[in-house]
């Protein structure tokens, strides 16, 4: 990846809409998407960011609005012309061909010579490491093999963008993890624009470089992963992204003072909370990540619940804990050696500064 | 069985010489209906046999009364006349003309309308699929024969090869298997091979035939048999022995002191032989064909 043309905008979707009679799956989405990035759409499944990767690569017809690709308008365009590659969840290799026949079969339909195809396959299935397999057909291939015959399917053509739907979600955890390294490598090395369409928050957050997180259509919000994390615009991002999930319980703002806002929390206690717009005091929801809940004694003057363990669950590297608390059943996310027993009481102390606060809407404050 | 280890259990000893009793009774269930079936295989392989071992005696043998299951006097007599003094080579060939050219027609016609109806979208395509399922209720091979006669006729097609052919390709049934099984493909190899640059052609010619392929052979099998065994259609169509079927060629079988049994049943003989040929090779693929048609058909 060069830095001078990192800016370029190279995947650009202009106010686009998509209709299936009279159900609205994308209306009036604008979004650029720079080249040589990673750009992960990420979503709960129905959030439209299949068919979104859909209309970029030509397979669903765009009702409204224009899609460019490396400034050329390409919105009636055929796959085949838009330069783009794409991998399948499916994989969708084609079961009657060897391994070097299907990832040579764009350039056989294209009527390049068997030589130029037989060259290109290899010259794939090296950087993939699917040298040994190239005669053999995909049921005879292991799961990671076929996901890399799908990717040297793409590779071969020398896309301009690569589209990723879902790719690894047919994979066992482990090989997902694997092959998760080798895209991030792949897009590493070729430094080509990506686009990968996901519901899982954590490949997105590790592979890509810039999220657009969708929900019913609409773009929720657009950023680096950890600015999603961190920053979550409204709650549906804040929801989304994390594992454990973030906590949620309704508060009452009392006073506000600049850049903080003073609230009332389930129980009684008082916190102070960062906001960054102004608001008029009255009912709203706090979001806190399982991480900044600490378990400290029942009786600690800066405890800002009381509570009871429900649950614990010892992952090894951290220790997962639902406690029963006036704001309803909180996850806390605690160290790996915590010991802590089901039924014992505790008090949670509250990171006040990664707290976020949410008004009616939904949105951040 | 939970009995104990010694086997010593007087419930379960009881219960083990029920259950031989049950299977005794079983065997002798079995062995009737065993003996039913076989006679059935008789009945219906005896009049095979019959043809068979008759084309092997000679005449006067043939038309003596009463039953010879062997004949006296061995003989190829039949099939010597039939092969040197008839036109069996024409009918032959031609046979194998009409055959393969309705089979090789019909699967390329069918797997391209097949495919279109299945994965194209284009005005009237329910309308289009529609009328092909309506003329599967039309006796075509054998209600249309009029018809068929005056079309070839004002196509001045009467007694030549393509006349034979022309109203063999109409098989709406080889489209319904090929749109069903079509339907049945995945769409993602469809959409994977259009972003890889494959055109429509390219896309039924190198993914959804080749994916298919135990279905084409399974058709064009049993298409080449229904071709190769027709009978009324190159009967009214054809006037001249040599633009003759072999099917239509056994009706030639007869001299001036007329018909003889022995050359009939050997000609009709080396007709079935292809098809039992092709039936002992394919026979899995025909039985598959036969129950796919028979599935649609039913």
């Amino acid at each position: 990846m060069n830095g001078s043309a990192a800016a370029a905008p190279h995947v650009e979707l202009r106010r686009v809409t998509k209709r299936y009679g009279a159900v609205t799956a994308i209306a009036d989405l604008s979004l650029t998407v720079e080249k040589g990035s990673f750009t992960a759409l990420l979503g709960p499944s129905g959030c439209g960011k299949s068919t979104l990767l859909r209309m970029i690569a030509g397979l669903e017809d765009i009702t409204a609005g224009q899609c460019f690709i490396d400034n050329a308008d390409v919105t009636d365009m055929p796959p085949a012309q838009r330069r783009i590659a794409m991998v399948f969840q499916s994989y969708a290799l084609y079961p009657h061909m060897t391994v070097r026949q299907n990832i040579a079969f764009s350039l056989s339909v294209a009527g390049q010579p068997k030589k130029v195809q037989d060259e290109r396959a290899l010259e794939v299935a090296r950087i993939l490491q699917l040298e040994p397999y190239l005669d053999r057909r995909p049921a005879a291939l292991s799961g990671g093999q076929r996901q890399r015959v799908a990717i040297g399917r793409a590779l071969v053509r020398k896309p301009e963008v690569f589209l990723f739907d879902e790719p690894l979600s047919n994979l066992d955890a482990k090989l997902r993890v694997q092959m998760r390294l080798e895209l991030a490598k792949l897009h590493a090395d070729l430094g080509t624009t990506m686009i990968y369409v996901t519901h899982d928050q954590t490949e997105a957050m590790t592979l890509a470089d810039k999220i657009v997180a969708l929900d019913h259509g609409i773009i929720s919000q657009i950023g680096s992963p950890l600015e999603l994390y961190n920053k979550p615009a409204n709650k549906f991002v804040a929801a989304f992204i994390g594992s454990p999930g973030m906590n949620f319980f309704g508060v009452d703002i009392v006073t506000m003072n600049g850049r903080t806002a003073s609230v009332v929390l389930p129980g009684g206690r008082t916190a102070e909370v960062g906001i960054s717009t102004s608001t008029s005091a009255g009912p709203a929801e706090l979001g806190v990540r399982p991480e900044h809940l600490a378990i400290v004694d029942p009786n600690d003057p800066h405890a800002a619940f009381a509570g009871a363990i429900a649950i614990i669950e010892h992952l090894g590297n951290s220790t997962i804990l639902y406690v029963e608390t006036p704001a309803g059943q909180l996850i806390v996310e605690g160290e790996g050696n915590l010991a802590a027993k089901s039924g014992q009481a505790v008090g949670l102390r509250l990171d006040e500064g990664h707290a976020r606060l949410f008004g009616e809407t939904g949105a951040a404050l | 069985m939970s009995g104990t280890a010694d086997g010593f259990d007087p419930p379960a000893v009881k219960i083990a010489a029920r259950r031989r009793a049950r299977l005794r009774h079983w065997d002798l269930v079995a062995l009737v209906f065993t003996l039913i079936t076989l006679g059935l295989a008789i009945v219906w392989a005896f009049p095979l046999y019959w043809a068979l071992v008759t084309t092997f005696k000679p005449e006067y043998e043939v038309v003596r009364p009463g039953i010879q299951l062997w004949p006296e006097h061995f003989t190829l007599e039949a099939y010597i006349h039939v092969l040197t003094r008839t036109k069996i080579g024409f009918w032959y060939i031609n046979s194998l003309i009409t055959s393969v050219a309705v089979t090789v027609i019909v699967v390329i016609m069918a797997a391209g309308a097949g495919y279109a109806i299945s994965q194209l979208s284009f005005p009237g395509r329910r309308l289009f699929w529609w009328m092909i399922l309506a003329s599967f209720m039309v006796p075509i091979q054998h209600g249309l024969v009029v018809n068929h006669f005056i079309l070839m006729n004002q196509f001045h097609l009467i007694n030549t090869l393509p006349g034979v052919v022309l109203p063999q390709l109409v098989a709406p049934v080889t489209v319904m298997i090929y749109k069903q099984f079509f339907d049945s493909v995945p769409k993602d190899f469809r959409e994977a091979a259009l972003v890889d640059g494959a055109n429509e052609f390219q896309l039924l010619f190198r993914i959804y035939l080749p994916m298919n392929w135990g279905i084409t052979t399974a058709l064009a099998i049993i298409t080449f048999i229904g071709a190769w065994n027709i009978f009324l259609w190159p009967f009214v169509a054809v006037n001249t022995e040599d633009k003759m079927n072999i099917t239509v060629g056994i009706t030639q079988v007869h001299d001036a002191f007329g018909v003889s049994y022995a050359r009939d049943l050997a000609v009709a003989m080396l007709a079935a032989l292809p098809v039992a040929l092709v039936y002992l090779i394919f026979q899995r693929r025909v039985t598959q064909a036969i129950m796919l048609s028979a599935g649609i058909k039913g």
